[in-house]
């Protein structure tokens, strides 16, 4: 089960579920399979641990990140660029977005209705179960709902991203598994990929796992540990 | 709860919870809003109170009041805030009362920036507030860590019937680490008869207890501090913690960091050690009061010839680690204070020139 995504693609859930590690590794999967990749930071909510932090390993693969001017890096303003909405008007190959945290961070993505009109994107939640918050079906589902109302987008698709970071063991990954399956029942929408960090893919079995599963190799890290290289290579597996 | 990954900032409110404090007053500044966001949710699942004050400043007596009636309390801010509460931590230390405020540091002076930074070391150790007050002052390496001292930070205000500070700089809020939770505290202040102000029927005795920190006669202002000095003294003898890294092997020198800092410096002193350089560490875990026999120790072993104070300040710390050395060895300082955190390598870079 080859993950291939194209068109319009948003990501949004809970804070810390991971989504900006999903979005800037999902960016270079599907740029190593030859699909043209345009990555929008639009996390305007936080201002640590965000997507402009690897843009230039991103732009170093050829993939477009669109941010902020440079000058407004490190403002803590919340800076919706022209070029977003100009992305979402004439999308092509892939176009992501990488949306704020909650409810809260999702708000942005009302303010692109118009750009979005007579679009169909794919809106996918992340959740990790691991995460306070998060750690219930029935949490993930009030989640969404609230992400949705302020969003004003309906949830298409659930990526499952549960991990510890670098305590990640094959054994989360798959109980994560089995519980975001879980909450693709109970939303009734299709569970779209998983991840798992790429030192632990070839000791994950995958027999049991009937979606795609996503490599991520974290870049998004303190001054004291190295980002993993984003190689070129293809980062997703057979399910 | 088993293993949960959190952001500090997050870890935090939870442990505050655990320790059995559902008194919590704020106001939102970046870097540790997470805070706040978090205990809005998760207070009221647990019968406690969150309420925003319309200031730090209203925040750091709303502290006070609730301190003074026997409540734990307490608050979360980034350092413009910490110093609008200023006053109130002065006037809580003078009147006695126990009560937790957590710093989550950001650079400064004014309103600096939002990224990480320690530049309130001089603030939090030895100029919190007016008047000879102290704060005993914690500093976490990790979410972990954070979550065991602000724990710890309950019954150590109630022992001293002070101020505790947790300092953090903003990547320890930031940050998300797998962490695990102590049992919960089930305890209640036990000397809270000598203090609180919450009515006589809930106190044994008859001894009405005035909270105050006006004290108009000489004599009663002098014992007063005399009294708070003796606290302070007691802190220096029974408080300090610190660990040690890479210390059993003849360096050459040695590094003095705390917070997120040294968990750079550890990675460039295994970078160094891979290249055949040996540098030791002491890492302060309470910078009030500070470990000095620990450093003033490690800075003596024979083979050290230099001691390095790396802080993300403009050298802050290293008048507490010059005091320690009191000369013995040379002692100098590198850091980094607009919110870029010095690289392993920019710390190798360091220490192959003034020490290798």
């Amino acid at each position: 089960m080859e993950l291939e995504l194209s068109g319009i693609v948003i990501i949004v859930g809970a804070y810390g579920s991971g989504k900006t590690e999903v979005a800037i590794n999902l960016a270079v999967h599907m740029n190593a399979r030859g699909t043209a990749v345009r990555l929008a930071d639009l996390d305007l909510v936080n201002p640590y641990f965000r997507t402009r932090e690897a843009r230039q390993a991103l732009r170093r693969l050829g993939i477009d990140v669109v941010l902020p001017p440079d000058r407004y890096m490190h403002a803590d303003l919340p800076i919706l660029t022209p070029e977003v909405s100009g992305m979402l008007r004439h999308p092509s190959g892939l176009t992501l977005l990488d949306v704020g945290g909650d409810d809260v961070g999702a708000t942005v993505l009302a303010a692109l209705a118009d750009a979005m009109e007579g679009k169909t994107p794919q809106v996918l939640q992340v959740i990790n179960p691991n995460r306070p918050h998060t750690d219930t079906v029935s949490a993930c589902l009030m989640m969404r709902q609230a992400i949705e109302a302020r969003a004003r987008m309906t949830i298409t698709g659930i990526i499952g991203n549960a991990n510890f970071m670098e305590e990640t063991t094959t054994r989360d990954i798959l109980a994560g598994y089995a519980f975001s399956t879980r909450v693709a029942e109970a939303a009734n929408i299709p569970l779209v990929f998983i991840t798992t960090p790429a030192a632990l893919l070839t000791r994950l079995d995958k027999k049991d796992i009937h979606c795609p599963v996503l490599a991520l190799r974290r870049q998004l890290v303190p001054p004291w540990k190295r980002a993993d290289t984003l190689d070129a290579g293809a980062s997703a597996s057979k399910g | 709860m088993a293993k949960v990954l959190m952001k500090g900032n997050e870890a935090i409110g939870e442990a505050a919870i655990r320790a059995g404090c559902l008194n919590y007053f704020a106001y939102p500044i970046t870097p540790q809003s997470e805070v706040a966001e978090y205990l809005v949710r998760r207070m009221p699942e647990v019968g406690g109170v969150f309420l925003q004050g319309e200031s730090e400043v209203a925040v750091g007596y709303m502290i006070f009041g609730a301190a003074g009636a026997g409540e734990r309390v307490f608050t979360t801010s980034s350092s413009p805030g910490i110093s609008l509460m200023s006053e109130a931590i002065s006037y809580i230390a003078a009147a006695q009362c126990p009560a937790v405020f957590v710093n989550i540091m950001r650079g400064g002076p004014g309103l600096g920036g939002i990224l990480p930074s320690q530049a309130d070391y001089l603030q939090a150790t030895k100029g919190i507030g007016h008047g000879d007050c102290r704060l005993l002052v914690m500093a976490p390496a990790s979410v972990q860590e954070a979550v065991e001292m602000v724990m710890k930070a309950f019954p150590l205000a109630e022992k001293y019937r002070n101020p505790v500070m947790i300092l953090g700089d903003g990547l320890i809020g930031q940050m998300m680490e797998p962490v695990e939770f102590p049992d919960d505290l089930k305890t209640e202040p036990t000397n809270k008869d000598a203090w609180a102000t919450n009515g006589m029927d809930h106190r044994k005795g008859i001894t009405r207890n005035l909270v105050k920190s006006l004290f108009l006669d000489p004599v009663q202002l002098n014992d007063n501090n005399l009294a708070l000095k003796a606290k302070y003294d007691r802190m220096r003898a029974e408080e300090v913690m610190s660990e040690s890294y890479h210390i059993d092997c003849d360096y050459q020198g040695l590094i003095v960091s705390y917070g997120t800092m040294s968990r750079v410096c550890r990675t460039a002193i295994d970078m160094l050690a891979a290249e055949g350089i040996d540098v030791g560490m002491v890492r302060p875990q309470t910078v009030f009061p500070f470990p000095e026999k620990a450093v003033a120790e490690a800075a003596m072993k024979p083979s050290c010839t230099h001691v390095l104070s790396i802080e993300m300040s403009m050298g802050q710390m290293i008048e507490d680690v010059e005091r320690s050395v009191k000369g013995r060895v040379p002692v100098s300082w590198y850091g980094k204070c607009g919110g870029d955190i010095p690289t392993p390598e920019e710390v190798i870079d360091v220490v192959k020139q003034r020490i290798a």
